[in-house]
């Protein structure tokens, strides 16, 4: 696994994964956003053949995460099912079942659709609204939580975040990214079978591109 | 004999009432049919091609029923006439009905295509006509009803008109694959269908009849109109000249040259190579000549079809002066009035430009009279080019499509939505097409494993469901995927389009996505003519009012760009040869400043030279070559060569081209000369390197986009279902990017590799080409500035491709020191 890099939001330690996650270290806290869990599943349930291995990829990656940073709890910003229930999710309960002591919290998505017993039984509580811990502030879509949090800090998601460098000779390279303000962080979809939405580095913005398997700072 | 027969008896004698004389080419056609043979009429449009087969079908009917057919119609479907335009059904049927009424035959003949309503499709249900005029589209949307064996069970005879556009194009492949089964519905019936191809002249019609006449395993003859077509074609002369090709301006400003030219002839056809450019061209000529309103309209793809029908019936009338279309009205039948033709832009091929000039002056003895208009000034080069190859008949070939995997996914997903299918009988007859001849049983299993378990196997949390084996015969029994199958047959790819419509309703076209994407409310853009102010988007609609703002924006469809073909390029590069030598010919002669300024600047390449240019700017250090192949063969020789100076030393280029060459750009010297130069063209290991540069240049995924669509991965979304399959929506670029990770060896993945290696990659042609390259006398030269001829080639390259030796993070780490510096 790459070294993730440190990053002090406020007075909190964070580190950022190229894996696509966040670890709030004082808190024990790993942060996600839009896994999409069993999309591949939902596309190939109605014959469309796209390859499973982005699902076995992206619940491996997480495992790791786990694996490395041994939170105790786990925030996931929104869309962490993509559609209606499906095997793949049952996939997801046994995993869940195999790390029941961690504390799981999600601000639904748009995508997140399934009936509360579903999370009930997985231990996944859910949040409708936005809702805070500590100094921390999440949400799903960082637009419908326009109002910048006083003196807090929010993390959202929603977006897939992905920045574009133009080089000299009009080349021209695309990559998700982490997009944080002074009091707000986009972080990437962590599923890998999703899109990006160009955003651009501002002034006041800080973007970390996902090369490969490391962040890199973009300064312009 | 076929002129003691009965029916041609009746036949002649109905013409000859009518002052017609039937055509020699007819006569044969007709006396093929009358014994059950097939083949192939190649003749041009306007001169009784339809009747040649049409009226041949008649014949036999009487000959076969002297007494009673004019009082018993067999009530079911007889002839199958397969048409690539919608807009040729309506003439073709109107055409044959009067036929039919005049000689009292009780045959009905029903239209079946996109526009077809449902009132009448339920009507053709329940009595099928005799004679059936179709798009290979809804020919396939037929083979995927459950009782579809039911309507071909008495046919007889398949026309299939305009081959020529077919074949070549997955559309032909639809046809192909549509007739192999037509033909095995047969097989336990005494039944003999014929097969009848029409073409246009192309430069291989044996190979074309070969391609449409496989399935039913018969010679076939080819049989062709001696009709001599007398066209000339006159160029229209910028009045000045400037020393650089005006790239960007798009010939916009010599739209004053038109009107004369439209207001001296009766009617006219202006033919422009993209449906945003007809946009532009119709406005401007109205704002030039403000006179013409209302005696001008506009024609193209995108617009509703009502109104396309309009403009089609206004030409036949004569109301129109003048019509702006595209390839739209490339096919078809003859608009009598039409006496002129002109041609915005490069036609890129001889065959396309021969056609187009045949839009007009159709009576006996009358000229085709075609005018050129150049969008740069180097195309007047390219018109020199083609009046010399009209002049040695040197007309293109099409090459038929091999091995098309996406088709036959599709097709297969088709009869299993439809009647369901047995492996061993479809993989026998698809074999019997030219397409699928060669298909292996290995690649035969992939695609059944394709649609049956979704490409890899199976693991226990898989649920992929689609085609599935039901007592013994493959099926579709999910309603919802075969409805979604449904909506989706057909190979022709386009954006996402939503229509547009105005609030108070009333649909005027439609749009691509993509476009209207990048649009905030309140703007204001073009669409069949119209100035419209974006309102909103509700669904799949685009809700708009009229806007009299002067300023609009002209949508891009991001149609194909065509390439000049390597015929043109060919007998262009012998044009070359002329210039400031032999000015006998205005176009070059006009030229003179223009090739002037190149051969102070850099060279004139003659025929059997090479010109390389080296040239340094604030951009940085470009690299151009000037083979004159056609941009699809450029796109494949730019990658190899960048491929291979990227062996040299680790560096990053991004890739320009147009028909006449093409620019490799870099942050960095380009480490080609003297020296070495020779060699990049030499053949040495080139499948190797044709492998390796597709790779890096991800030349594939462009390709890609159509093939997952065509193949089922894409789910476009339809109106009214749009948010409902939400949840299915992904985009080509994110699916490249998966399977290329995750499942590379999928069939479709690979098919685009294949459509690559085979299109614009093929080694063969390659190592033709860059032979001629490595034998010519190359000329290496380090202009100060942009030349003449480099200049289009930097300032308008569109479709960059990129290729890079350098790593990716060194690569962001530069371009974020390149910025900061800047």
């Amino acid at each position: 696994m790459n070294a993730p890099i440190p990053y002090q939001i406020h007075d909190q330690n964070c580190w950022l994964s190229p894996q696509r996650a966040i670890f709030w270290e004082n808190q024990s806290t790993l942060i996600l956003s839009d896994t999409h869990y069993g999309k591949t599943g939902h596309f190939r349930k109605n014959g469309i053949g796209v390859p499973q291995a982005v699902f076995q990829e992206d619940m491996q990656r997480m495992v790791e995460l786990l694996g490395f940073f041994k939170p105790e709890r786990m925030v996931v910003v929104g869309d962490l099912f993509h559609s209606a229930a499906n095997l793949e999710l049952d996939v997801f309960a046994k995993w869940r079942r195999d790390f029941e002591q961690m504390e799981f919290l999600l601000v639904k998505g748009n995508h997140d659709i399934l009936g509360e017993h579903w999370y009930q039984a997985n231990q996944i509580r859910v949040q409708k609204e936005r809702f805070q811990i500590g100094p921390f502030q999440f949400a799903h879509d960082p637009m419908a939580a326009n109002d910048a949090p006083d003196g807090g800090f929010l993390f959202s998601g929603h977006l897939h975040p992905g920045v574009s460098l133009t080089g000299m000779v009009k080349q021209n390279l695309h990559f998700p990214c982490f997009y944080f303000s002074k009091t707000s962080c986009i972080l990437p979809a962590f599923s890998k079978f999703s899109g990006t939405a160009t955003v651009k580095k501002k002034k006041d913005n800080t973007i970390f591109a996902i090369v490969d398997h490391q962040l890199i700072e973009i300064v312009r | 004999m076929l002129q003691e027969s009965r029916g041609y008896g009746v036949i002649s004698q109905w013409l000859e009432k009518k002052d017609f004389h039937p055509f020699e080419f007819q006569e044969q056609a007709w006396g093929q049919m009358m014994h059950g043979h097939s083949g192939l009429v190649n003749a041009p449009t306007g001169c009784g091609k339809t009747f040649s087969v049409f009226l041949g079908t008649l014949i036999q009917v009487i000959n076969e029923h002297p007494k009673n057919y004019q009082t018993v119609a067999p009530g079911n479907l007889q002839l199958l006439w397969i048409t690539p335009l919608r807009a040729l059904a309506k003439d073709i049927g109107r055409a044959m009905e009067a036929v039919l009424t005049e000689l009292q035959i009780p045959w009905r003949v029903g239209i079946r295509n996109g526009d077809t309503s449902t009132s009448e499709r339920q009507k053709q249900k329940r009595k099928v006509p005799e004679i059936l005029i179709i798009t290979p589209e809804s020919l396939h949307l037929l083979l995927a009803q459950k009782d579809c064996s039911a309507v071909f069970a008495q046919l007889r005879w398949i026309a299939v008109d305009e081959w020529h556009e077919l074949m070549g194009s997955k559309r032909g492949v639809q046809v192909e694959l549509a007739i192999t089964r037509l033909i095995g519905m047969q097989v336990k019936k005494k039944n003999k269908i014929s097969v009848w191809g029409i073409s246009a002249t192309i430069g291989n019609l044996e190979e074309a009849k070969q391609v449409l006449l496989a399935p039913i395993k018969e010679g076939g003859c080819i049989i062709r109109a001696k009709i001599d077509k007398k066209i000339e074609v006159h160029s229209i002369i910028p009045d000045e000249i400037s020393e650089y090709p005006w790239a960007g301006h798009l010939g916009i400003k010599l739209a004053e040259k038109l009107i004369p030219i439209i207001e001296a002839s009766n009617s006219s056809l202006i033919f422009i190579n993209t449906r945003g450019m007809s946009e532009t061209w119709y406005q401007t000529i109205l704002n030039v000549a403000p006179q013409l309103a209302g005696a001008i309209a506009l024609h193209h793809g995108s617009i509703e079809h009502e109104l396309r029908a309009w403009v089609e019936d206004a030409l036949h009338a004569q109301k129109l002066k003048a019509v702006v279309c595209t390839a739209s009205l490339d096919l078809g039948v003859d608009f009598r009035p039409v006496d002129t033709v002109i041609q915005v832009g490069s036609p890129k091929g001889v065959a396309r430009f021969l056609q187009r000039a045949g839009r007009s002056g159709h009576g006996p003895g009358e000229i085709s009279r075609l005018y050129f208009l150049p969008t740069h000034s180097l195309e007047l080069v390219e018109a020199a080019a083609l009046k010399q190859a009209i002049l040695e008949n040197k007309i293109e070939s099409k090459d038929p499509l091999l091995l098309c995997f996406d088709v036959l996914i599709q097709y297969l997903c088709t009869l299993a939505v439809g009647e369901g299918f047995d492996d061993n009988t479809i993989l026998k007859e698809i074999r019997t097409s030219y397409c699928f001849a060669d298909i292996t049983d290995e690649e035969w299993k992939e695609v059944i494993m394709h649609i049956t378990q979704g490409g890899i196997a199976l693991n226990q949390y898989d649920e992929y469901h689609k085609v599935v084996l039901d007592n013994g015969l493959y099926k579709v029994i999910n309603r919802k995927i075969a409805m979604r199958h449904r909506m989706h047959i057909g190979t022709i790819v386009s954006d996402a389009m939503l229509k547009v419509k105005f609030l108070g309703g009333g649909y005027i076209g439609v749009i691509e996505e993509y476009f209207i994407s990048r649009l905030d409310p309140g703007d204001v853009f073009t669409l069949a003519g119209r100035n419209l102010e974006l309102v909103m988007i509700k669904d799949m609609d685009v809700l708009v009012r009229k806007s009299s703002a002067k300023k609009s924006i002209v949508p891009s469809w991001n149609g194909g760009r065509m390439s000049l073909t390597a015929n043109l390029g060919a007998i262009l590069r012998e044009t070359f040869n002329k210039a400031l030598v032999d000015e006998t010919e205005i176009e070059i002669r006009s030229l003179r400043h223009l090739f002037q300024t190149q051969a102070t600047l850099s060279k004139i390449p003659r025929a059997n030279e090479l010109l390389i240019e080296q040239i340094e700017s604030k951009d940085g250090y470009h690299l151009l070559v000037y083979p004159f192949e056609g941009r699809q063969v450029h796109e494949a020789m730019s990658a190899i060569l960048a491929f291979r100076i990227a062996q040299i030393t680790p560096i990053s280029f991004s890739i320009a081209m147009n028909d006449y060459g093409f620019e490799l750009l870099s942050d960095q010297p380009i480490p080609v000369d003297d020296s070495n130069v020779q060699d990049l063209f030499k053949t040495d290991n080139l499948f190797a390197d044709i492998q390796k540069s597709i790779n890096s240049a991800e030349m594939s995924k462009r390709k890609f986009r159509d093939i997952a669509v065509i193949g089922g991965l894409i789910f476009q979304g339809f109106p009214g279902e749009h948010k409902k399959a939400r949840h299915l929506q992904s985009s080509a670029a994110l699916l490249y990017k998966v399977f290329e990770e995750y499942e590379p060896n999928n069939i479709l993945f690979r098919q685009a590799f294949k459509e690559l290696m085979e299109q614009q990659m093929e080694e063969h042609r390659l190592r033709a080409a860059l032979d001629r390259m490595y034998h010519s006398h190359i000329l290496l030269c380090f202009p100060k500035q942009l030349t003449p001829l480099s200049f289009p080639i930097v300032v308008d390259g569109l479709n960059r491709n990129s290729l890079s030796s350098e790593k990716l993070e060194d690569r962001v780490r530069k371009m974020q020191e390149q910025l900061s510096k800047s």
